[in-house]
């Protein structure tokens, strides 16, 4: 057996979740994530958790958009509801065994079927934002997802394991490590007023005053290694060009180029899926206004696999997504698109806060200084 | 790869064993080596109107929780399968084991231990099945390890599989309601007797069945299915039985069998292979060491060992009792953590008499005689 699997588990046990003897640890994963499921549910007994598995085959959410009434399409299980009451901790293993099966469903029914989910992600969603539970997502690597990033299964482990740090003598000590200098980072950046951002065909100012920045070192996701946080909704003028596709609903938008006039989308072309980028625009009122600015800062992400979960933690990019922003960070944009764009400057790229030039070609120019308390920081 | 069998035993065990109608909740419940199968069920059970809810385990984690589990751990009950039992409407469930050898190494007492943890949830769906409220139907989905238990090929078992639910015939729901119209007819039978005596090599065994139901198992809880089962009164089993077939329980094996029962207790217990921990399970419980069920074998599809319970005891012309816990609708009162099988093949040399009366001989009942006809 691969001992990568279960350091994989043994850090998201101790360092996401910090699990503790008698508490209810739910694991959510598609069957095909076996080799990491199963190390999660063993270290998590021998923790004294009371783990069990949400298991789901691949194949069974498409039958039923295929082939579900309207009220089966949109039905939500009332044990389903309950039972997001009843845990302390979950993990969610997003690996698929095909992650392009939904592009021939209908996308009506599909949409239905996605919102009756939703009910139950809101519903763990509020319990994680009151600190009730703690909740932790990551992948296993498959075939599917390792087809997505151009490699083999064997280079997509690789890259998987290094982003996660997990063949570093001490990960969980990395991940707080990480957790310390970002919290630092994130601080730094609550004084910024105004960043600028200078690239290839990219120049966009950016208000952030009044604004929280948030540090991800790994609690949520894991492999993780970003700050972020919502723009000022009304403050963000210039051109941005996203030098990597953006996915949404498991369809692509090439090259996509944006001039933003007081914090709204006034112009966009894209060399692909432009008309698609049009209407996701068009969605709704808030899906022409930004929702998050945010640094990647994970070094060992060094490429694009197709996969959020690492694409917006790439070291040396910044990400901006188009939609909802996050409440509890001050964002006040609404919308059902949360469209995450990411622009590569790790080449020629520079960003200015209030004047000051903090980064250049991927990286910040100096550490910040440390934080004092980190304590609170989730 | 479509085999038109899984369509078909999807169909049967969806429509007629279940008989699942539109908004029930039906929980469909097998290892991720069913995938196939749950497949076809989950889009029957769409088919029917009703709302599929896999409960999917993977291999290993009952394994993880019998090793390093500690005592809260072992006895903990989830709430949300407390919620299931107390919710749905149907249970379907498919066993699909990728080793079935796979917690031989286990401790015993925590086996045991864990088996009662599981009990309340277990007799509260029974409850619940008793009184109408939840249907549920147990199946087995072929895998390489129950094959090779069988002595088979995978190819050889997928065959013996399917063809004991029936499902080579053109019309499987056919052929299992004019089954049950066959097995209906020996269980009224039975129903009109009192004491039952069985003999056999090693065997001569007497039992009290006045006053229980005898219950016909026609497909409606057991694919395949194909018995007739009651619960003999708690205190009236008397004498001794050998069993010829190996006892199988969580995955132990136990050979050579014989039991002594004094007024309803088993007083003796050897075996020439596992005769620990075939004390250990006796020992489980108050109830476990009486019995709780009593049933003649009557599905000739069946017609060999294959070290699974869902099929043997099914097998025609053998006898099975459980030691531990009754069916409630069979009126049986022994409650229990266990409810171990155990089977006595009864095709040559064994007689089975009723109220002093010859009734069954070599594997079949005696047609044509005492009123009843087939």
């Amino acid at each position: 057996m691969d001992p990568r699997y279960e350091r994989l588990a043994e850090v998201v046990l101790d360092h996401s979740l910090a699990l503790k003897p008698g508490q209810v640890l739910r694991i959510e994963a598609e069957a095909v994530a076996a080799p990491l499921f199963l190390p999660l549910h063993r270290e998590a007994i021998k923790r004294g958790a009371h783990a069990y598995a949400a298991i789901d085959l691949g194949g069974l959410k498409e039958l039923l958009v295929a082939h579900g009434s309207e009220d089966q399409l949109s039905f939500v299980s009332p044990i389903a509801l309950r039972e997001m009451d009843t845990i302390d901790a979950a993990i969610t293993i997003w690996s698929e065994t095909n992650t392009r099966s939904f592009s021939r469903a209908d996308a009506e029914r599909r949409k239905r079927q996605l919102a009756a989910d939703q009910q139950l992600a809101m519903r763990r969603r509020d319990r994680i934002s009151r600190g009730e539970i703690r909740w932790c997502g990551t992948l296993c690597p498959t075939d599917a997802h390792a087809q997505d990033a151009d490699m083999s299964l064997e280079e997509y482990e690789d890259f998987v394991f290094r982003a996660c740090h997990v063949l570093d003598s001490d990960p969980v000590g990395h991940w707080r490590r990480i957790g310390e200098r970002l919290q630092a980072r994130a601080a730094e950046l609550g004084t910024v007023r105004e960043l600028r951002i200078v690239g290839e065909d990219t120049d966009l100012a950016v208000v952030v005053e009044g604004r929280t920045w948030r540090p991800a070192y790994g609690i949520q996701n894991l492999p993780d290694g970003e700050v972020y946080t919502s723009p000022v909704e009304t403050g963000i003028n210039g051109t941005i060009r996203f030098g990597f596709p953006a996915i949404f609903g498991g369809r692509e938008v090439d090259d996509a180029r944006l001039r933003f006039e007081d914090g709204r989308v006034v112009a966009s072309e894209a060399a692909g899926g432009e008309p698609y980028l049009k209407a996701l625009l068009g969605m709704d009122e808030g899906a022409a206004a930004a929702g998050e600015i945010a640094f990647g800062l994970n070094y060992e992400i060094d490429r694009f696999t197709r996969n959020i979960l690492f694409d917006e933690k790439i070291g040396g990019t910044m990400h901006l997504a188009l939609g909802m922003g996050f409440e509890d960070l001050g964002g006040r944009n609404r919308s059902a698109l949360h469209l995450d764009l990411i622009c590569d400057l790790r080449r020629e790229g520079e960003v200015y806060a209030d004047g000051e030039l903090i980064w250049r070609s991927g990286s910040f120019l100096r550490e910040p200084e440390p934080a004092r308390d980190i304590a609170h920081v989730r | 790869m479509s085999d038109s069998r899984h369509e078909r035993l999807a169909d049967v065990l969806v429509d007629f064993c279940a008989g699942v109608r539109e908004g029930d909740l039906v929980t469909l419940e097998s290892t991720t080596l069913a995938a196939p199968i749950l497949r076809a069920l989950y889009r029957r059970v769409l088919a029917a109107g009703a709302h599929p809810l896999p409960r999917i385990s993977l291999e290993g984690m009952s394994e993880s929780l019998l090793k390093y589990g500690n005592e809260e751990q072992l006895s903990w009950e989830n709430p949300v399968r407390a919620d299931d039992v107390e919710t749905v409407d149907v249970r379907i469930v498919l066993e699909a084991a990728g080793n079935t050898k796979r917690l031989s190494n286990i401790d015993p007492a925590r086996l045991a231990r864990q088996q009662r943890s599981a009990e309340r949830l277990r007799n509260r769906y029974l409850e619940r099945a008793a009184a109408g409220e939840l249907r549920w139907v147990l199946t087995a989905y072929p895998t390489e390890a129950a094959a090779q238990d069988a002595s088979m090929s995978f190819a050889e078992y997928e065959d013996f599989v399917f063809g004991s639910a029936f499902l080579d015939d053109p019309d499987p729901v056919a052929r299992w309601r004019e089954f049950g119209e066959r097995i209906d007819r020996i269980a009224g039978f039975l129903a009109s007797k009192r004491q039952l005596r069985v003999v056999s090599d090693g065997t001569d065994l007497r039992l009290n069945v006045e006053g229980r139901a005898w219950i016909s198992a026609k497909g409606r809880e057991n694919l395949p299915d194909g018995e007739v089962f009651t619960a003999p009164l708690e205190t009236s089993v008397d004498g001794e039985i050998r069993f010829t077939y190996p006892a199988v329980f969580n995955a132990r094996q136990v050979d050579d069998v014989r039991l002594r029962f004094e007024a309803g207790e088993v007083v003796e217990a050897t075996a020439t292979r596992g005769e620990e921990f075939l004390r250990e399970m006796i020992g489980m419980d108050e109830g476990a060491r009486r019995v709780g069920e009593f049933a003649f074998g009557l599905n000739e599809a069946v017609p060999v060992f294959t070290r699974n319970i869902l099929f043997d005891e099914k097998i025609g012309g053998t006898v099975h009792l459980a030691l531990g816990t009754a069916y409630p609708e069979s009126g049986g009162l022994n409650r229990s953590a266990l409810h171990w099988d155990l089977i006595c093949d009864l095709r040559s040399g064994s007689e089975v008499y009723a109220d002093g009366e010859l009734v069954y001989r070599d594997g079949h009942f005696l047609y044509g005689t005492n009123g009843w006809s087939d």
